[in-house]
C-alpha cells in the first residue's frame, strides 16, 4: 500500500507539473497577479509529492521489499543498512528519481526564498522548471519506472553493484545531482528573461545566488567522484578523463564561465547575450551528460541503463529543451541592447578573458568526449582519445587562465592601468618566483616544467591572498583598523579570494602529485619490504576475512618511517558473493597532505602479491582545494547584499529610521 | 480502503495549492515587479558609496558607475509605471479553477490506474519471513530458518531441522553440509550420521564415497544394530569391487529383517546382482551403466576420486582371489594413466608370477605392457 502510495505521489506530481507548466506562464503573459501567484506553493507542493515518493522508495529499500522490481535489481537483504540506504540512487530508475527530486527541490527553494523576485520573473521561472520536470516525471513512469510490481516476490535480491557499495555512493551523486541538475533552475531563469525580454543587470543579480549554490555543490560532488575514484579503482589516478567524468566536468566548465560573466552582466550590464547563452548552454552540457551516461552510448561504471528507449526518450527531451531554448534565443537576443562599453584592460576584459579560456576549454573537453563517439557511430571505427589528447588541449588553455587569474580581482572596471595593477602583484609574483626556485634547487634541473608549475600555483594562491590584503591597506592603516576592515569586507570578495585559493592549491596539488610521484610495482611474499620515499613497507602476509556481502583476501603491511611503525595498512581484493564481482579497496595513508597509496594486485598462489605503491606528495591537495573552491562560494552566497532587495521590508526600515530621526 | 483515504487526500492538497493562491486577491503586490529591480540598483547605488568611503574606487569612477546605475534605475521605475495595466479576469480564472478541480485528478487518477498495481500490498521481507508458517510456502520457510542460521551459526537445532528439508528439495549437499553443522555442534547421532551418509552417497550419483563411508561406519559403532547405514555399507562394499564380503554384508542384514521393509526388495536385489555373477567367466565386470552415467557427470576431481576407487577394489580382488591376464592388463594400463608408474610395474611383477606357468597369457601381458612402455624387467 505504502508502495503503491509512492507511486501515486509521482504520478500525482507529474499531472501537478502540466498546471504549473501552464498557469504561470499564463499569468505572466496576461498580467494575471492570481494566476502567476499560483507558482510558488505549487512548486512546494511538487517538492513533496516527490520527496514522499523518494522516502517510499527509500523505504522499500530498507525493508527489503522484493515486491518491487528495482528493489530486487539493485538490493540484497544481507547488505549493510547504509547501502541499502545508498543503494536507492545506486541504479538507473532510483538516481533518476534523486533527479527530478533536485529539480522540484529548485523549483521550491525559488518558490520560497524567491520573495525578492518580480512576480512574473519568477512565475516563468518556476514554469519553465516545471516543463523540465515534467519531461523528466515522464520519461520515469514511461521507461523506466521505479515502482514497477512483481507478483510473486523472490526471496533475494541481485544485489548493488559492488563498486558502488562504498561511502562514496552516499556523498558523490547527491552531491553531484545537486550540482549537475542545480544549474537547471539558471537555464530556467535565462529561457523566462528571455520570454520576458527582461534581461538586465537585475536579473544577473538575482540568479547569482542560483548559480553559486549549484556551481558550489557541483564542484564538491566532481571532488568527491575523484576522490572516490582514486581509492576504489585501485590505479592510484585521481582524474580519468573518462567520458562520465568530462561529463560532469563540462557543465563546470561552463558554469565557472557564467558565475563569471554574470558579474559583468550585474556590474555593467555588458555581456548580457552571452551569459544568457552561457546559462543555456551550462544546463545543456548537464542534459547532454545524461544523455550520455544514461543512453548506453557509453559504458563505465556509471552506465546502469543500457535500453536503447531509454536513450532515444533522452534524446528527445535533449533536442526539445536544447534545440527549444536556442531558438528562444535566437528569435530574442536580437532585441538585447547593447550594455556597458569597456576598455580592454579593464575589469570587464579580464573576465571575458576568463570566459575565452573556459569555454575554449570545455569545447576541447567536448570535442574529445564526443569525437570519438561521434566516429563511431558515423564510420564504425573506434579511436581511444585519452589522457595526452586533453594534456595537449585543456593544459595549455590553463596556464594561461591561471596566469590571468590574480590581475581579475585587483583590475578596475571600465578602464585599469595594468602598471598598477602589476605593482598591487609584485609581493606574489616574488613569493612565486622564490618558490619556483627554491623548488629547482631541492630537485634539480630534471624535472623542468614542475617548478613552473608549482610557481604557478603559488603565484595564483599568492596572488588571491595579497588581492584581499591590498583591499584591507594593512600597511597603510596598521593591523587594528585593518582586521576590522578585513571583517568588513563583502562576502564576495572574500568568495574570490577563497575560491581563487582553492584554485591554486589544486593546482599545486596535480602538480607535486603528478611530477614528484614516486611509484613501485613488484611482486612481494610475506615478510618482504620496499622503501619508497624514506618509507619501509613490509608485507606482513595476507589472510582472508568474511564481510556481510562479500569475502576478502587482505593484505597486511606495516609502515615504518625511521624503524617506527607509523600506520598498518589493509589494502584488500573483494568478491561480493551475488555478483561474484571482485573490487580492490586500497590502503591509503595520509601524512600531511601527503599519501602513501597501496593496492593489492593478482595473488601468486604461495603468498606472494603483487603490490602497487605509490608515493604522493601533497595530493589531498587536490580535493582539498575544491573544497576551500566551494567554500568561496557559500562566503559569496551568504553576502548580505545579495538577500537584501525583497522591497518591502527595506522601505519600511527606511521609514522607522526617518521616524527615529 | 485506507489506501483510497490517503490517496484523495493528497490529491485535495495538490489541488488546494493551486486553489488557494487563484482565489486570493494580490492587489497588494501589484507594483511588487518594478520595485524588485529598482531595489537592486539602489543597492549598488549603496555599494558604490561604500566603496567610495573604503577608498576602493576613485571619485570620478564612483560618479561614472552612479549615472551608469541611475540610469538603470529610471528605467526600471519607467517600466514598473508602464506595466499597470492587464489584471484578473473572471473567464481565465474559471478555466484555471477548473484545471485544478477536474484535470488535475483525472489525469492523476487515471495514469495511475494505467501505470500502477492498486491492490498490491507492501512485502517487506521481514514481515512475509515472520507471517504465521501455514500461509507460507516451503521456500520462504527455508529462507526464514536460513536468516536464523546464518545469525545464529551455532544453533545445532536448527540445522538438524533444516537438513531433511533440504533433502526433500531435492539440495542434498546442502542437507549434507547442514547435518555435518547439527553434529560438529551437539555431537555424533546414528540418524543423523546415516543421513548424511545418504545425502553424501546421492549428491555423489548414488556412489558411496570415502567420506560417506566414515559417517555410515560411525553411525554402525554408535548403534550396531542400525539397518539404514549397514545397507548403506552394504552397498559400498559391492561398488568397491569386494563381492564375497558385500554378499555377506547383505546376508547378515537380511537375517530375520521384516519383509515388508521398504528396503529388503532393494537389498536382495543387490545380492542377486552379486551372487549372479559366476566368479571366473569370460565376462568382465566393469562399471555398471549407471556407474559411467554417473562418472561423465561428475566434476573432474570426483570422477578421478572414483576411477580411483574402481581401480583400488580390482587390484584389491586381484590381488586376493587372482583373475584373468585381461583384468591384469587392464589393472596396469590404469595404473599408467592415473600415472602410477611404480604401482603399474609392481602390478606387472605380480601378474608375471601369477602366470608364470601359462605362456600364452604370459606373452600377452608382456606384449601388453611393452605397448604402454613398461619393462618386465
Amino acid at each position: 500500500m505504502i508502495v503503491e502510495f509512492g507511486h501515486y505521489a509521482l504520478v500525482l506530481a507529474f499531472a501537478l507539473t502540466l498546471v504549473q507548466s501552464v498557469l504561470p506562464i499564463w499569468g505572466a503573459l496576461q498580467k494575471d497577479d492570481r494566476l502567476m501567484a499560483v507558482a510558488p506553493p505549487v512548486s512546494v507542493m511538487l517538492f513533496v509529492l516527490v520527496l514522499l515518493s523518494f522516502m517510499v522508495l527509500t523505504g522499500a529499500y530498507l525493508s527489503s521489499d522484493f515486491s518491487v522490481l528495482n528493489v530486487v535489481e539493485n538490493s540484497h537483504s544481507a547488505k549493510p543498512l547504509l547501502y541499502k540506504f545508498t543503494g536507492v540512487w545506486g541504479n538507473h530508475e532510483g538516481s533518476m528519481l534523486l533527479w527530478v527530486l533536485i529539480l522540484v527541490f529548485f523549483g521550491a527553494l525559488v518558490g520560497i526564498f524567491g520573495g525578492n523576485l518580480p512576480a512574473d520573473l519568477r512565475a516563468v521561472t518556476l514554469s519553465v522548471q516545471a516543463w523540465v520536470s515534467a519531461g523528466f516525471i515522464l520519461f520515469l513512469l514511461a521507461t523506466s519506472n521505479p515502482f514497477t510490481r512483481i507478483l510473486n516476490p523472490p526471496l533475494e535480491g541481485a544485489d548493488l553493484n559492488p563498486i558502488l557499495q562504498d561511502i562514496g555512493l552516499a556523498i558523490h551523486p547527491p552531491l553531484l545531482y545537486v550540482g549537475y541538475v542545480g544549474f537547471s533552475i539558471t537555464f530556467s531563469f535565462a529561457v523566462a528573461a528571455l520570454i520576458l525580454g527582461r534581461i538586465d543587470a537585475a536579473w544577473a543579480r538575482w540568479v547569482r545566488p542560483w548559480t553559486l549554490l549549484a556551481w558550489c555543490f557541483l564542484t564538491l560532488g566532481i571532488a568527491m567522484g575523484s576522490y572516490w575514484a582514486y581509492y576504489e579503482l585501485g590505479w592510484g589516478g585521481w582524474w580519468f578523463w573518462d567520458p562520465v567524468e568530462n561529463a560532469s566536468f563540462m557543465p563546470w566548465l561552463a558554469g565557472t564561465a557564467l558565475l563569471h560573466s554574470a558579474i559583468v552582466m550585474e556590474k555593467r550590464e555588458a555581456l548580457k547575450v552571452w551569459t544568457v547563452l552561457l546559462a543555456i548552454f551550462t544546463f545543456s552540457l548537464s542534459l547532454l551528460g545524461t544523455f550520455l551516461v544514461r543512453s548506453g552510448v557509453l559504458t563505465s561504471v556509471h552506465a546502469f541503463a543500457t535500453d536503447p528507449a531509454r536513450g532515444v526518450f533522452i534524446l528527445a527531451l535533449l533536442c526539445v529543451f536544447i534545440g527549444g531554448s536556442l531558438s528562444l534565443f535566437a528569435w530574442r537576443a536580437s532585441m538585447l541592447k547593447q550594455g556597458g562599453l569597456f576598455a580592454p584592460i579593464s575589469r570587464e576584459g579580464g573576465l571575458v578573458l576568463n570566459n575565452l579560456f573556459l569555454t575554449a576549454a570545455c569545447a576541447a573537453v567536448f570535442v574529445g568526449t564526443l569525437y570519438p563517439l561521434v566516429l563511431d557511430a558515423v564510420t564504425g571505427e573506434k579511436i581511444s582519445v585519452g589522457a595526452p589528447f586533453f594534456n595537449l588541449t585543456f593544459g595549455p588553455l590553463m596556464v594561461p587562465l591561471l596566469m590571468a587569474i590574480p590581475f581579475g580581482p585587483v583590475l578596475s572596471w571600465k578602464r585599469a592601468d595594468l602598471g598598477a595593477a602589476c605593482q598591487r602583484l609584485y609581493a606574489a609574483f616574488g613569493l612565486a618566483l622564490l618558490l619556483t626556485l627554491v623548488t629547482y634547487w631541492a630537485w634539480g634541473m630534471e624535472k623542468v616544467l614542475a617548478p613552473l608549475g608549482v610557481g604557478l600555483a603559488v603565484w595564483v594562491m599568492a596572488g588571491a591572498m595579497s588581492e584581499i590584503v591590498t583591499r584591507v591597506k594593512f600597511f597603510e592603516i596598521g593591523f587594528k583598523r585593518g582586521f576590522s576592515r578585513l571583517v568588513g569586507l563583502p562576502g564576495s570578495a572574500w568568495g574570490t579570494a577563497i575560491a581563487h585559493f582553492g584554485i591554486g592549491l589544486t593546482v599545486l596539488g596535480i602538480v607535486t602529485a603528478s611530477a614528484f610521484q614516486d611509484e613501485r610495482v613488484l611482486t612481494m611474499r610475506p615478510g618482504d619490504t620496499v622503501e619508497l620515499a624514506g618509507y619501509q613497507m613490509t608485507f606482513e602476509g595476507a589472510a582472508p576475512r568474511r564481510g556481510p556481502n562479500y569475502t576478502e583476501e587482505v593484505g597486511h603491511f606495516s609502515i615504518r618511517r625511521g624503524g617506527a611503525v607509523v600506520a598498518e595498512l589493509d589494502p584488500s581484493k573483494r568478491i561480493y558473493t551475488a555478483r561474484q564481482m571482485p573490487t580492490t579497496e586500497a590502503g591509503i595513508y595520509t601524512t600531511g597532505f601527503s599519501q602513501v597509496y597501496l593496492s593489492l594486485g593478482e595473488g601468486r598462489g604461495d603468498g606472494a602479491v603483487d603490490v602497487r605503491v605509490y608515493y604522493k606528495p601533497l595530493i589531498t591537495l587536490i580535493w582539498i582545494g575544491c573544497v576551500i573552491m566551494s567554500l568561496g562560494a557559500v562566503f559569496s552566497i551568504a553576502d548580505r547584499r545579495l538577500r537584501v532587495g525583497a522591497p518591502k521590508p527595506a522601505r519600511k526600515r527606511q521609514q522607522s529610521m526617518a521616524a527615529a530621526e | 480502503m485506507v489506501f483510497w483515504i490517503l490517496i484523495a487526500l493528497l490529491t485535495g492538497a495538490a489541488t488546494l495549492s493551486v486553489l488557494v493562491p487563484l482565489s486570493r486577491s494580490r492587489r497588494g503586490q501589484e507594483a511588487a515587479p518594478a520595485r524588485a529591480d529598482e531595489a537592486v540598483y539602489r543597492e549598488q547605488l549603496a555599494a558604490i558609496d561604500k566603496e567610495l568611503e573604503r577608498g576602493l574606487i576613485d571619485t570620478e569612477a564612483a560618479e561614472a558607475a552612479r549615472t551608469e546605475i541611475a540610469r538603470r534605475l529610471l528605467a526600471a521605475h519607467d517600466r514598473g509605471d508602464a506595466t499597470k495595466q492587464g489584471g484578473p479576469r473572471t473567464g481565465r480564472l474559471k478555466l484555471a479553477q477548473g484545471l485544478a478541480l477536474l484535470a488535475l485528478p483525472v489525469l492523476a487518477f487515471g495514469l495511475y490506474i494505467l501505470l500502477g498495481s492498486p491492490g498490491l500490498p507492501d512485502q517487506p521481507l521481514l514481515s512475509r519471513l515472520n507471517a504465521p508458517a501455514e500461509e507460507q510456502s516451503v521456500d520462504l520457510l527455508v529462507a526464514r530458518v536460513e536468516r536464523h542460521l546464518t545469525e545464529n551459526p551455532e544453533d545445532g537445532q536448527g540445522w538438524a531441522v533444516i537438513a531433511p528439508v533440504y533433502m526433500s528439495l531435492g539440495q542434498p549437499k546442502a542437507s549434507a553440509k547442514a547435518y555435518s553443522n547439527a553434529i560438529r555442534i551437539l555431537g555424533p547421532r546414528q540418524t543423523w550420521l546415516t543421513d548424511m551418509g545418504e545425502a553424501q552417497t546421492i549428491a555423489n550419483q548414488g556412489l558411496v564415497t570415502a567420506e560417506a563411508r566414515a559417517a555410515f561406519e560411525q553411525a554402525v559403532a554408535l548403534e550396531p544394530s542400525a539397518v539404514k547405514p549397514r545397507f548403506f555399507l552394504a552397498l559400498a562394499l559391492g561398488q568397491e569391487g569386494r563381492k564375497e564380503e558385500a554378499i555377506a554384508a547383505w546376508q547378515a542384514l537380511l537375517q530375520g529383517a521384516d519383509e515388508n521393509a521398504a528396503w529388503v526388495g532393494a537389498a536382495r536385489q543387490e545380492m542377486a546382482r552379486l551372487t549372479g555373477e559366476v566368479p571366473g567367466s569370460d565376462t568382465l565386470r566393469g562399471p555398471s551403466q549407471e556407474e559411467v552415467a554417473a562418472a561423465s557427470e561428475m566434476a573432474a576431481e570426483d570422477r578421478q576420486a572414483m576411477i580411483s576407487n574402481m581401480v583400488a577394489g580390482l587390484a584389491e580382488r586381484l590381488s586376493t582371489e587372482g583373475g584373468s591376464a585381461e583384468e591384469w592388463n587392464r589393472l596396469i594400463r590404469a595404473y599408467m594413466v592415473l600415472g602410477k608408474k611404480q604401482d603399474a610395474e609392481q602390478a606387472l611383477t605380480a601378474a608375471l608370477s601369477a602366470y608364470a606357468d601359462k605362456p600364452e597369457d604370459l606373452s600377452m601381458i608382456k606384449d601388453a605392457a611393452s605397448k604402454l612402455g613398461l619393462s618386465d624387467g
